[in-house]
């Protein structure tokens, strides 16, 4: 049982790593967890190595940002470089299996997720490879439900771009799934648990 | 007076949203109708939000030509009638010094949400910092007291800005939501409430607006427009506003009641809150973002057994001085760490016997928990 699952989504500026963020944390709002998360702002947003930071609990966290993520999302090699180094020793790196090419050596689990390429190749547009991964990464960690997912998925784009969304998240989940079947290892057990700090009477 | 959910506003339920979305539909759910307003980082989204909400509402949103032109707008849509608003960071906070000693002058309530980068000067846009606490207390020129909140999270971005609200209409002051980029970027689930309390302004023509002869050194305010001769000036009046530049005794009272209507209601205003205090032999101040690192160190070192606690500033002025004085005798010690050089500090050492040592960061970046609980348990053994 933990108290706090932190999470850190990384890549490019423009793959829409904010947007993830933005997305998982409005899911775990509606799955009835506490979400807080924070990310790269002004020119970080746009740079090479852009992150989205979100921490989940079952109740109000005293500090709001990454410690020590237990989960690295990465959609870029210099991101990834950047950031794995945090990554908590019990911790789970998922890549995008096209754009990243983990170290060696490392202890923590490496989980490939093909989600650019099925972007592009599966669904012609390269822009919802962040949504493929999200739902990759929600199927196969199970952190947040997959219809919270999907409901704040599609109300945070607009109309117009629902469709391929949908499409998007539907193609992630079944990344995630048979991700999920293929591991010969089991994941964290990344159950939370309701402590929470309280104020004095 | 409570205000239930009316056309336009989010119905109440959880949501996610950033402290600076919080901050605006606080100020919406308050009664807020008017918004002046120019764009800074990293305050921006406050305005943003203003600009496509408060139409929704009813209210009017303007985009000024600057920082001052933008609390002077304010200041005159109160005088209307209005619940006003500006948001800013410390360069239009610092050009804001002007009205604002008006504001306090002609007793105008309105709302100022200040949501601080690293300073000085333009300093570091997209930065943090805590920097603007004492400009918030001594910006303007003359003797006067003013009211700042400190919020810690998105729901008390929220949650502030109605109370600015109310502070601001109860004790015709400007009050300065003193918030920090960490807090205005950060992104939290928030709960909506259905309702939140509503303070009115006493709009009774018949006695004198500026009189100070009010019981609890509050005077009524009447609009423009509803029947009363107003005279608003920032040079010395007497009750009625006409202007006394050179009558000490007008003076004296003047000054005294823009001082003692706030200083008299401490207890009125002031919230603290604690953690693990019962049996603390080291008591952590810390207030804003800040207090997120610090309690995360708090709540560790109690695990490791060591007596530490920690009272978090809501109020920042008027400093809480009876609250910090009562909870800080007999500790052995008072640790305050700050995202600036020393300013709440001083304030706390005013009020307490005991030793107060000071943690100062001013890179740009939130301190992090694992700062403090090196600090604070090398203080604590």
């Amino acid at each position: 049982m933990k108290e706090r699952i932190e999470i850190r989504l990384c890549g490019f500026g423009g793959q829409g790593i904010v947007l993830m963020g933005l997305v998982l944390g409005e899911a775990a709002v509606r799955d009835g967890l506490w979400a807080a998360g924070s990310n790269s702002y002004g020119a970080q947003a746009r740079g090479s190595a852009c992150q989205s930071e979100v921490v989940l609990s079952r109740a109000p966290v005293d500090y709001p940002r990454v410690l020590a993520p237990d989960l690295l999302v990465a959609l870029s090699q210099e991101a990834y470089e950047r950031y794995v180094i945090d990554l908590q020793k019990e911790g789970v790196a998922v890549y995008d299996a096209g754009l990243v090419k983990p170290r060696g050596g490392l202890p923590q689990p490496h989980i490939p997720v093909d989600a650019t390429r099925t972007a592009v190749e599966g669904l012609s547009q390269k822009q919802v490879a962040n949504m493929v991964m999200l739902a990759a990464v929600a199927a196969l960690t199970g952190i947040v439900s997959q219809k919270a997912l999907l409901g704040a998925a599609l109300d945070a784009v607009p109309a117009r771009l629902r469709e391929i969304n949908q499409r998007a998240l539907e193609a992630g989940f079944r990344l995630g799934e048979s991700a999920r079947e293929g591991l010969s290892y089991p994941l964290p057990d990344w159950t939370l648990c309701e402590a929470s700090a309280r104020a004095d009477a | 007076m409570s205000r239930s959910r009316t056309e336009g506003l989010l119905p109440p339920g959880d949501y996610y949203l950033s402290g600076n979305e919080a901050a605006a539909e606080g100020a919406l759910a308050v009664g807020c109708d008017f918004y002046a307003g120019y764009p800074i980082t990293p305050s921006s989204e406050i305005m943003e939000r203003m600009a496509w909400r408060l139409p929704e509402v009813g209210g009017t949103f303007v985009q000024m030509e600057d920082e001052i032109g933008s609390l002077c707008a304010v200041i005159g849509a109160a005088w209307a009638g209005a619940k006003a608003m500006t948001a800013t960071s410390g360069p239009g906070f610092s050009l804001m010094m002007e009205p604002l000693g008006y504001a306090v002058m002609t007793e105008t309530p309105l709302v100022i949400m200040d949501v601080q980068r690293a300073g000085p000067c333009t300093g570091q846009a997209t930065r943090v910092g805590a920097g603007d606490i004492m400009q918030a207390r001594w910006g303007a020129h003359g003797d006067y007291q003013i009211i700042a909140l400190s919020p810690w999270s998105v729901q008390e971005m929220f949650d502030m800005a109605v109370q600015a609200f109310n502070l601001a209409e109860r004790f015709r002051v400007p009050v300065v939501l003193l918030a920090e980029e960490a807090v205005g970027h950060l992104r939290e689930r928030i709960t909506l409430p259905s309702e939140v309390t509503v303070i009115q302004r006493d709009r009774d023509k018949t006695r004198p607006p500026f009189g100070s002869e009010e019981p609890d050194g509050v005077p009524p305010m009447p609009a423009f427009g509803d029947g009363a001769d107003l005279l608003v000036t920032g040079s010395t009046h007497d009750e009625w506003g006409f202007r006394k530049t050179e009558d000490p005794e007008v003076q004296r009272r003047l000054v005294t009641r823009l001082s003692r209507k706030i200083l008299d209601h401490r207890a009125e205003i002031c919230s603290v809150e604690t953690y693990c205090m019962e049996d603390a032999q080291v008591m952590v101040v810390a207030y804003g973002f800040t207090a997120r690192s610090a309690l995360h160190a708090v709540r560790h070192l109690r695990g490791e057994g060591l007596e530490v606690g920690m009272m978090r500033l809501r109020t920042l002025w008027p400093f809480p001085e009876e609250a910090v004085a009562r909870m800080g005798e007999g500790r052995a010690r008072v640790l305050v760490p700050e995202m600036n050089l020393g300013q709440i500090q001083g304030e706390v050492q005013k009020a307490v016997d005991c030793p107060v040592e000071a943690y100062h960061q001013v890179n740009g970046e939130v301190i992090p928990p694992s700062v403090l609980l090196k600090w604070i348990r090398e203080r604590s053994l």
